[in-house]
């Protein structure tokens, strides 16, 4: 080897050295049994490298007899208001294991913000309206969102490593199990997911504006 | 009067105090009808026609004039009462139709229970749904459901345990009631002296159906006790999905028929049925309603010392509805008999009835309702009583004009 040469693969060895970190990028394709978009699914990625994320305070309101949205998600440590908007009382409840809790009769918002610290869904109901129901989805995933309308999610900026995504929605009839998977980002090359429902999603409830069932 | 300042009282301070929440929800309701009909004398007119409203009755009517409120005492009692003015006779001008106290304590692990003490109706109707037990779908109730309105009233305690499946991931919710009542002794003299009708008019509690020392019915009063024997139901509901109801019970009066003294208008009968119904809701507005009774009421026969007459009955109806955005359209198939033992031939009755209706609600507080209804019956009692042919063709039709307003209208 010429000094030269010697010379060059010194630079070359270095040049790869102080190569900026690679920063991945992730997208997941939901589609449902019928391959139409799989839209607003909860989606959750979890890696070796937890950077923290901030606790939120969340609003979910009543109005017109229903949760609105309903369906939150938010980091473990969080907490969420929940104002009835509506002319009528409304009785909260959950007796999900993640997050017990009662809100007497209210209107308004007389009451603090429920916190929410451990992992989990929260299934909410009125004790006077049951048709109404909501989701608490609470995670401790660094990474989290919801599909769009195409059924799409991105998380960009993403650590080299191995990461565990996972998918629900309330009305998928999937054991959650069967709708998570293994990803590793390796380089900035961007890693496709796809993943499509084996079963048909459950029919949404009715609004609760549309019958009221007296019994 | 004082109970209105109340009423009014309470709605003020939730108005100034919006964290309050066993604020008094209420509604007060007027429903106007315009008239066309060619039937015979009503029920409540001591005839033995099918409607609520007769030739006589063309014009402008009252359908129903309605308070009601929810009075939340603490967080999981509630105080319901119900009263009507129905613009035909009964034992009070207005009447109370339903009023109790409901104990609704919060699930636990996905269980439920509720308990109502006080007057209410069992669950049997899968059409009156609105508030105030009518219909969201037509004017005029099945011929089931009329005479569950007539006659049937739970006067005493029902509980009821509820598995709620859908908020745990299930397809099915699973619901069992039983009920204990009193002052229902009378239930069923309605069915064995006039047989079904198809009209929306509730009997009061403690009220009457008809007009006193008229024949055939003289005034019954259904919600009579003097035997001291309980009534006893107990049902099952199944829900899948919110999208389909199935419900079904058992109902039993245990009424002593022997105690019957009809001169004193003390009526005895006992009645019991089974019911079972099926509403099926769709994603584009449909709504598909079938509802089944079959039952017997018997009572002392009145010429043979120690016997009994009997009146078996049956009941069903189709119903099917479509959502156009503020706009209902329904129709509906009725069918019915009552056949008669041990009474000569008295109070027998069978017919079948098409109902069609169109709702519009305009908003929150304003609904018009056009229906049509034709009943087409046949009853031993016309003739018996009025020399009449006993088969007898009926058509109402009612243009209804309903207002209503109050903290619970949306």
């Amino acid at each position: 080897m010429s000094r030269n040469q010697a010379l060059a693969a010194w630079l070359l060895v270095l040049g790869a050295a102080t190569r900026p970190v690679t920063a991945g990028t992730i997208t997941l394709q939901a589609t449902q049994s019928d391959a139409k978009p799989f839209v607003g699914a909860v989606v959750t990625l979890q890696g070796a490298a937890h950077p923290h994320v901030a606790p939120v305070n969340a609003i979910l309101d009543q109005i017109n007899l229903a949760f609105a949205p309903d369906l939150i998600v938010i980091p473990v440590g969080s907490t969420v208001e929940f104002p009835n908007s509506d002319s009528v009382s409304h009785q909260i409840y959950s007796f999900s294991p993640t997050k017990r809790f009662q809100l007497p009769l209210y209107h308004g918002q007389p009451y603090p913000p429920v916190h929410f610290d451990q992992a989990g869904i929260v299934t909410l109901g009125c004790n006077i309206h049951d048709q109404m129901v909501g989701y608490v989805f609470v995670t401790d995933a660094a990474y989290f969102g919801r599909t769009d309308a195409a059924g799409a999610w991105t998380v960009t900026n993403l650590p080299l490593g191995s990461y565990h995504l996972s998918l629900w929605h309330p009305l998928m009839r999937e054991a959650t199990a069967s709708l998570e998977r293994d990803v590793t980002v390796a380089d900035d090359e961007p890693v496709t997911l796809k993943l499509q429902l084996a079963h048909p999603l459950r029919r949404p409830p009715l609004p609760a504006t549309v019958r009221r069932d007296q019994y | 009067m004082k109970s209105l300042r109340t009423l009014l009282f309470l709605s003020l301070l939730c108005a100034l105090a919006p964290g309050i929440g066993w604020c008094t929800d209420w509604e007060l309701s007027a429903d106007m009808r315009v008239v066309n009909s060619d039937g015979q004398p009503t029920l409540f007119d001591g005839g033995l026609g099918t409607l609520r409203f007769d030739r006589d009755d063309d014009g402008v009517q009252v359908g129903r004039l309605r308070a009601a409120l929810n009075q939340p005492l603490g967080n999981v009692w509630d105080l319901k009462l119900d009263a009507s003015y129905w613009g035909q006779d009964d034992a009070h001008p207005v009447g109370l139709t339903e009023a109790y106290l409901e104990y609704r304590p919060y699930p636990i692990d996905g269980w439920r229970a509720r308990v109502r003490i006080g007057a209410f109706y069992p669950p049997v109707s899968l059409e009156n749904t609105d508030s105030g037990w009518s219909s969201p779908y037509t004017l005029s109730s099945s011929a089931l459901d009329s005479w569950i309105g007539e006659e049937i009233r739970t006067i005493g305690l029902e509980t009821q345990l509820e598995w709620l499946g859908t908020r745990m991931g299930h397809d099915f919710d699973v619901g069992v009631t039983g009920g204990v009542f009193g002052w229902n002794q009378g239930a069923g003299v309605v069915l064995a002296n006039n047989g079904f009708s198809l009209t929306d008019r509730q009997t009061a509690l403690f009220g009457r159906v008809g007009q006193l020392g008229d024949e055939p019915l003289g005034g019954a009063e259904p919600f009579l006790q003097f035997d001291h024997r309980e009534g006893v139901y107990g049902g099952l509901e199944v829900r899948y999905l919110d999208r389909v109801v199935l419900r079904v019970l058992h109902y039993d009066n245990r009424a002593s028929p022997q105690l019957d003294e009809v001169s004193d208008q003390n009526y005895s009968q006992h009645t019991r049925f089974n019911s079972a119904g099926v509403r099926i809701e769709g994603d584009r507005g449909w709504t598909a309603i079938a509802q089944w009774l079959d039952g017997e009421t018997t009572t002392a026969a009145d010429d043979v010392p120690g016997g009994l007459s009997s009146w078996p009955f049956r009941a069903e109806y189709a119903l099917l509805s479509k959502r156009f955005g503020r706009s209902t359209l329904s129709a509906r198939y009725d069918r019915f008999v009552v056949d008669s033992i041990g009474a000569d031939g008295y109070g027998a009755q069978s017919g079948h009835a098409w109902t069609a209706a169109y709702v519009f609600n305009t908003d929150a507080h304003w609904r018009f309702t056009l229906e049509w209804l034709q009943v087409v019956s046949s009853s031993f009692s016309r003739e018996d009583f009025f020399g009449g042919p006993p088969l007898l063709t009926e058509t109402q039709m009612q243009l209804a004009i309903r207002y209503a307003l109050g903290s619970a209208i949306r």
